[in-house]
């Protein structure tokens, strides 16, 4: 199963985790890990997700997410690129 | 974007910058129900210019701003308290996302300092319709009011349309704020393409120009676009075959030569043939719905794929695309023109054969139907005859079954905006309140509901709105006391046992009745001979709304069909019954 991880910076308003959250369940896509932080702009936080696109191209779940309003822009961090903490937080809803 | 200058920079109410707001947007009428927590805001608009239309349902309200933007190409607008009034307009909410309408719905929300404390008539309405609005907002500051209304306006109508809810609390209505209307606004994360990329057009222009069985698949998306003009000029530059969705009828004339009528489930054989024999599926503003591919491994395998759509997400969800060109797809024909007829003076293979092949089929596979044996009114003669008495300038809605199968194959459309349904979601229930919209938003027009026994039972209601404010539709009952579509399935997949789909309703309730209680004309009829003449005297009520009860033959089917899972090349023309494939060439 192939993993990509993505960063994606967002607006940072309420409810944004919820709507990327909820995509990712209702699509079916499966969340490795997540997680948020802040950026130096107060108005933009970041997620750094990983994703494991089996039965789905990577390519749609970057078009899905990025219909999200409130999502800015998504980066796909190819291994090397950027070190990152791998959190071991797993959302409720994957199964 | 509208202006008000006058009252930018005055101190006001929230309430009352939400109605200037709406007012700047440019809306002209609203559908909707006061309660607790909307309350401010229905007292400034008992003073604007927005005619706001008092519905008996929220979900009527939803369906009707569904209706009027379906008609006019603008935002449609409803509005709701919190809690029940909110949830209520779930269902439309849902239904405008699957079929990609603008629409802006408002509703109240309870105080700022009572949210997550369960209070009465409290519900996270935003949570609730994050999966299918295009976005959402909850406002708790009153200062945020003309901004969001103009960004929800932004974003319903531009790219890919779709419903937009902008929830408000209580207080923030309630709060004195100074009103000042954007002057721009600012979405950083919200940049739809509307030009196409020239590169793509030419790569689409030498694919089209190098097929041999090119097909033009058209969806709502031309609709949405406004593209009907650019898409007969495109279809007769190349002269290849047209089939148009469910949600695109009248995208292009039903009488146009090279039109082989709707794919999918209850599709025509050369529609769905055309499809499955292609070498190339020119696909414009169409998804590859489950219900147009039938089982996907099996669609149309033999085919390359243009996929011209506004949203990214819809190139290569179901299928494969060779070549995406994203953009509006009314701007990527106009530039496919002129790219094609380049391409075409270096390549233009004969077309004709492929095309004569289909004409063969056309003329070999007609829609049609049965005439009942003992007498008795067929379904589909009763929508053939409101189509042929009432032309292509009239506006039909339907609800969701049988009878919304044959209005999509036996009313003759000629122009885009003249067909409403549920498409996506397929909503029972759809047709009398989306009629209301639509005739609200089309006012010169006849609006005529095609409407199912089963689905008129779930929101008639309506028909009291209109007759309370002069919102003279027309209803056409298709009486066949049954859920019908349901009852088809179990004909044909659980051996005729018709558990629950019966409905009696050639017993209970009186439609007739029903409708002169709620101020409208009830009309009834149930012989062949009658049916001009009630559709003559509905169409001459033109006060009043006008409901008639058409009681027909219960046992019709609604042929062609392609079993749900089954792959299209598996097309039943009738029950058990094939289209004879041996005497074809293909």
């Amino acid at each position: 199963m192939a993993i990509h991880k993505l960063e994606v910076l967002v607006e940072n308003e309420p409810g944004v985790l919820a709507r990327v959250a909820g995509l990712f369940a209702r699509r079916t896509y499966n969340i490795d890990s997540l997680v948020v932080g802040p950026t130096e702009n107060a108005k933009i936080s970041k997620m750094i997700i990983e994703v494991s696109v089996e039965g789905h191209s990577l390519e749609q779940v970057i078009a899905q997410l990025d219909k999200l309003i409130n999502v800015i822009r998504i980066e796909e961090v190819l291994e090397g690129a950027i070190s990152n903490t791998k959190h071991d937080t797993q959302p409720d809803y994957q199964n | 974007m509208a202006h008000v200058p006058t009252v930018d920079g005055t101190t006001m109410n929230g309430a009352t910058s939400l109605v200037k707001s709406l007012e700047a947007a440019g809306v002209d009428v609203m559908f909707g129900i006061p309660g607790g927590a909307i309350l401010p805001a229905y007292d400034p608009i008992f003073d604007s210019t927005i005619r706001h239309i008092l519905v008996r349902h929220e979900q009527g309200a939803g369906h009707a701003a569904t209706g009027y933007a379906q008609v006019t190409g603008r935002a449609g607008v409803c509005i709701a308290t919190s809690g029940p009034g909110a949830t209520n307009l779930v269902t439309p909410l849902a239904d405008a996302a699957m079929d990609s309408v603008p629409m802006v719905a408002i509703t109240g929300q309870v105080p700022s300092l009572a949210i997550g404390t369960d209070a009465f008539q409290e519900a996270d309405i935003r949570g609730i319709t994050m999966p299918f609005t295009k976005h959402n907002f909850l406002i708790t500051n009153p200062q945020d009011i003309p901004r969001v209304i103009a960004e929800a306006f932004h974003i319903a109508t531009t790219g890919r349309p779709g419903p937009v809810l902008v929830d408000i609390t209580k207080d923030a209505l309630q709060k004195e704020v100074t009103y000042n209307w954007p002057t721009s606004i600012d979405l950083p994360g919200y940049r739809p393409q509307f030009v196409p990329n020239q590169n793509a057009i030419n790569d689409a222009a030498a694919l089209i120009a190098t097929s041999h069985k090119p097909v033009l698949y058209v969806g709502g998306g031309v609709i949405k676009a406004n593209g009907a003009r650019e898409l007969l000029e495109l279809a007769e530059l190349l002269g290849a075959p047209v089939v148009t969705t469910l949600m695109a009828r009248g995208a292009f004339p039903d009488s146009h030569p090279l039109h082989m009528g709707m794919p999918g489930m209850h599709g025509t054989v050369a529609a769905v043939t055309a499809l499955q024999k292609a070498d190339l599926l020119i696909t414009l503003g169409a998804r590859f719905d489950d219900r147009v591919t039938g089982k996907l491994s099996t669609f149309a395998v033999n085919a390359k794929v243009v996929h011209a759509d506004i949203d990214p997400a819809e190139i290569g969800k179901n299928r494969y695309a060779d070549v995406a060109v994203i953009g509006d797809v009314r701007e990527t024909m106009k530039a496919l023109v002129p790219a094609l007829k380049a391409a075409l003076a270096k390549s233009h293979p004969d077309l004709t054969p492929w095309l004569d092949s289909m004409n063969k089929l056309r003329a070999t596979y007609p829609l049609g139907y049965d005439v009942p044996s003992d007498g008795s009114l067929s379904p589909q003669f009763v929508i053939e005859r409101l189509s042929q008495i009432c032309g292509p300038d009239t506006i039909f809605a339907a609800g969701v079954g049988q009878h919304q199968m044959w209005a999509s194959q036996f009313v003759k459309y000629e122009k885009p905006r003249t067909w409403l349904n549920s498409g996506g979601a397929g909503t029972m229930g759809y047709a009398v309140p989306a009629a209301m919209g639509a005739k609200v938003g089309a006012p010169d027009a006849t609006v005529w509901a095609i409407d199912g026994d089963g689905c008129f039972q779930m929101t008639n209601q309506e028909l009291v709105t209109c007759a309370l404010n002069d919102i003279p539709v027309k209803i056409a009952i298709i009486n066949n006391e049954s859920l019908g579509m349901v009852r088809q399935w179990q004909t044909l997949f659980y051996d005729s046992r018709y558990s629950n789909t019966n409905l009696e309703s050639k017993r209970v309730p009186n439609f007739p009745m029903l409708a002169e209680a709620m101020g409208c004309v009830g009309l009834a009829c149930e012989r062949p001979e009658d049916v001009d003449a009630v559709i003559e005297k509905a169409m001459s009520i033109n006060d009043q709304p006008v409901v008639v009860d058409f009681r027909v033959h219960r046992d019709a089917m609604v042929w062609p069909m392609v079993a749900a899972g089954t792959s299209n090349d598996d097309i039943l023309i009738a029950r058990a019954t094939a289209p004879d494939w041996d005497s074809q060439e293909l």
